[in-house]
């Protein structure tokens, strides 16, 4: 942006008219390479499953995908059950990763310097490998359940359960991995010289730790809304068949039922569910960059 | 005037070996003291344990004669500046200040008088509504003083505020809470590493190392007359000779003097430069080289390189003209003080910052 910008200054004065022209060409050709990317790999892939949706299979232009979408009682189940597992999963995962990283921020016990450097493993292990075992694990008749008889153990997998923990699993690194550098750049004297002027300990979490956090908790959950809302995997193979997240049952009306423009208009608003949230994510930034801290 | 602050037999030691051992420190009310010693002497475990942030393994430490070692920080009367990141950088200036005075349930009218009260003393007013980030590092440490002002602490603990701060900006800080440590009759207890801080500033100073005290006395006492070598070397610019001492003479080279301090062997013995001065009477004094002349502002320092090694002298800056370089001048010493044993090899940043 600010090349075109640099380009709409320089044309009306038209001094050092040469100069001036080769830098901004220089400019948009830095520009260019990932632009183009952007372009082949991005929009233009974008734009075509905005058009798509918008299509009938034989090619017409029609809203039916999208009536499809909003009025069938499965896919308005499919799409409460996607918002309720994003959610769900969310505030867990965000409620644990927080008392992490609280925990590791201000005890400096052996067991926290164990918690330290254990909770990121799940980041090492392949997503797919660590779900197989979650099934062995925990389904009807896995270890946990020959272990304390079978019929003792509510079903976990195949169910909402399931899906809960698997994204618990795979987001607590990354997340705690968030919010503990955000802690850490909380300095010592903020917190000493709070404790100074007679902050108790409920005063120094509501009225120092958590203002001095919560921007980066906030980008912690854009992050996790994006990336549990849209995920394929862990709802393939651990969810239950109906209903389904949003992710598998795209899947299956792209390539089971082969109806490519109803699978494109769940594209479509998960894509704007998406800028939704990350529209969120921006207008907070902007609007606290003026205080920077 | 009566103890404000008391430490005593105060031992902290670190798992690391480091530490204080048997620190005893009395502050009298309105007094200002600084703690003073390289870095890793123990000063600051002094002061943090004073304001509650260290527990002590022994000892005691009691505020206007009342013991405070099992009281946590918050409810101590002490408050405490910090080197940095004193202010806190989510509230405006206002709220920052007022923090501790709405913790104590004070209505808004009062606050807000105290709050513009703590700003004119710190010659900030007007700037209530900013971020700590729109402040300069300077107002920010004066900010953090104002604050620590409001506590209305009996004991005003600063581990060293001024010392990420520009050298001239530091100057006038320094002088700014002199003023209203005097002012307002406040007990403080300082912290800094820098010996011309603590000369400039304090009633008395407590010249530590290796966690042990080596002198406390006035500014004057311990630069006129530094206990240890390592105050010697710590405190001021000095020179330092080997030397003999037996029965009443203190023999330096060619020169004798009065072995005050009833010393024998070798001796190590240490002259301030402004104590150098030329030998009038031929064959006296110690034949010295010039080999440097340095302008300095009001004074001018002269290297000179004599057998027993190289020597500073503090001249006049009008006597300048009367030095030249490699120029041959005998020069004696009006006042020496010896030590027993060998000089202490100190890192440089260590002896002058």
């Amino acid at each position: 942006m600010s090349e075109l910008a640099v380009e709409r200054k320089t044309k009306k004065p038209r001094l050092n008219w040469s100069k001036k022209t080769k830098r901004s060409i220089l400019g948009v050709s830095m520009v260019l390479p990932s632009f183009l990317l952007l372009l082949v790999l991005v929009i233009y892939p974008v734009a075509l499953s905005v058009m798509e949706s918008f299509k009938s299979r034989d090619g017409m232009w029609t809203l039916d995908n999208y009536l499809y979408l909003f009025t069938e009682p499965h896919m308005l189940n499919n799409i409460k059950h996607t918002l309720q597992v994003t959610v769900l999963s969310s505030v867990f995962v965000l409620t644990i990763a927080y008392s992490i990283a609280v925990y590791l921020r201000f005890n400096h016990s052996w067991i926290a310097k164990m918690v330290g450097k254990l909770y990121f493993i799940p980041m090492f292990i392949p997503g797919v490998i660590a779900i197989y075992g979650f099934i062995n694990f925990y389904r009807d008749n896995g270890w946990i359940a020959r272990l304390i008889g079978e019929g003792n153990l509510p079903s976990i997998i195949y169910d909402m359960k399931g899906l809960l923990m698997i994204n618990i699993w795979f987001n607590i690194p990354f997340t705690t991995m968030l919010l503990v550098s955000a802690m850490s750049s909380i300095p010592n004297a903020v917190i000493e010289s709070a404790k100074d002027a007679g902050a108790k300990k409920r005063h120094l979490f509501f009225q120092f730790i958590f203002p001095l956090t919560y921007k980066t908790m906030l980008v912690a959950l854009t992050f996790l809304f994006m990336g549990i809302v849209g995920s394929f995997t862990a709802p393939f193979l651990i969810d239950r068949n109906a209903p389904q997240m949003l992710g598998v049952a795209m899947q299956q009306h792209f390539s089971s039922y082969n109806e490519i423009g109803q699978a494109s208009s769940m594209a479509v608003f998960l894509f704007l569910l998406c800028s939704f949230v990350g529209y969120f994510y921006i207008r907070s930034n902007m609007k606290d960059s003026t205080k920077s801290y | 005037m009566s103890i404000q602050l008391s430490i005593t037999n105060v031992t902290k030691l670190y798992p690391t070996g480091e530490g204080v051992k048997d620190i005893n420190i009395d502050v009298r009310h309105g007094e200002l003291v600084t703690l003073l010693g390289p870095s890793g002497c123990g000063k600051t475990t002094v002061l943090r344990s004073a304001g509650g942030f260290i527990d002590p393994d022994e000892g005691e430490i009691t505020i206007t004669g009342e013991s405070v070692v099992n009281i946590p920080p918050e409810k101590r009367p002490t408050a405490m500046v910090f080197q940095s990141y004193n202010l806190w950088p989510h509230m405006t200036v206002e709220d920052n200040l007022a923090f501790s005075l709405k913790l104590k349930k004070m209505k808004k009218r009062e606050w807000k008088e105290k709050v513009c009260w703590a700003l004119a003393l710190v010659q900030l007013s007007g700037t209530e509504k900013k971020h700590p980030s729109e402040l300069s590092g300077g107002q920010q440490q004066r900010i953090a003083l104002a604050r620590a002002l409001l506590l209305q602490p009996k004991v005003l603990l600063l581990d060293e505020p001024f010392s990420a701060l520009d050298a001239k900006l530091r100057l006038e800080l320094r002088e700014q809470v002199r003023e209203i440590q005097a002012r307002e009759q406040l007990t403080m207890l300082f912290v800094t590493h820098d010996q011309e801080e603590a000369l400039s500033i304090s009633d008395r100073i407590v010249v530590m190392n290796k966690g042990k005290i080596e002198q406390m006395a006035t500014p004057q006492h311990i630069y006129n007359d530094p206990a240890s070598l390592f105050v010697a070397q710590f405190i001021g610019r000095m020179n330092f000779l080997k030397g003999e001492a037996a029965g009443n003479a203190l023999t330096i080279g060619p020169l004798s003097l009065p072995n005050v301090k009833h010393l024998s062997g070798e001796v190590t013995v240490g002259v301030r430069p402004e104590d150098v001065v030329i030998a009038n009477g031929k064959g006296q004094g110690i034949p010295a080289k010039v080999t440097k002349v340095m302008m300095l502002g009001h004074y001018a320092e002269v290297t000179l390189h004599t057998f027993l090694g190289v020597l500073k002298m503090f001249i006049d800056r009008n006597d300048i003209d009367h030095y030249q370089l490699n120029m041959g001048i005998a020069v004696t010493f009006t006042k020496v003080k010896s030590f027993n044993g060998q000089q202490v090899q100190m890192k440089k940043e260590e002896i002058s910052l």
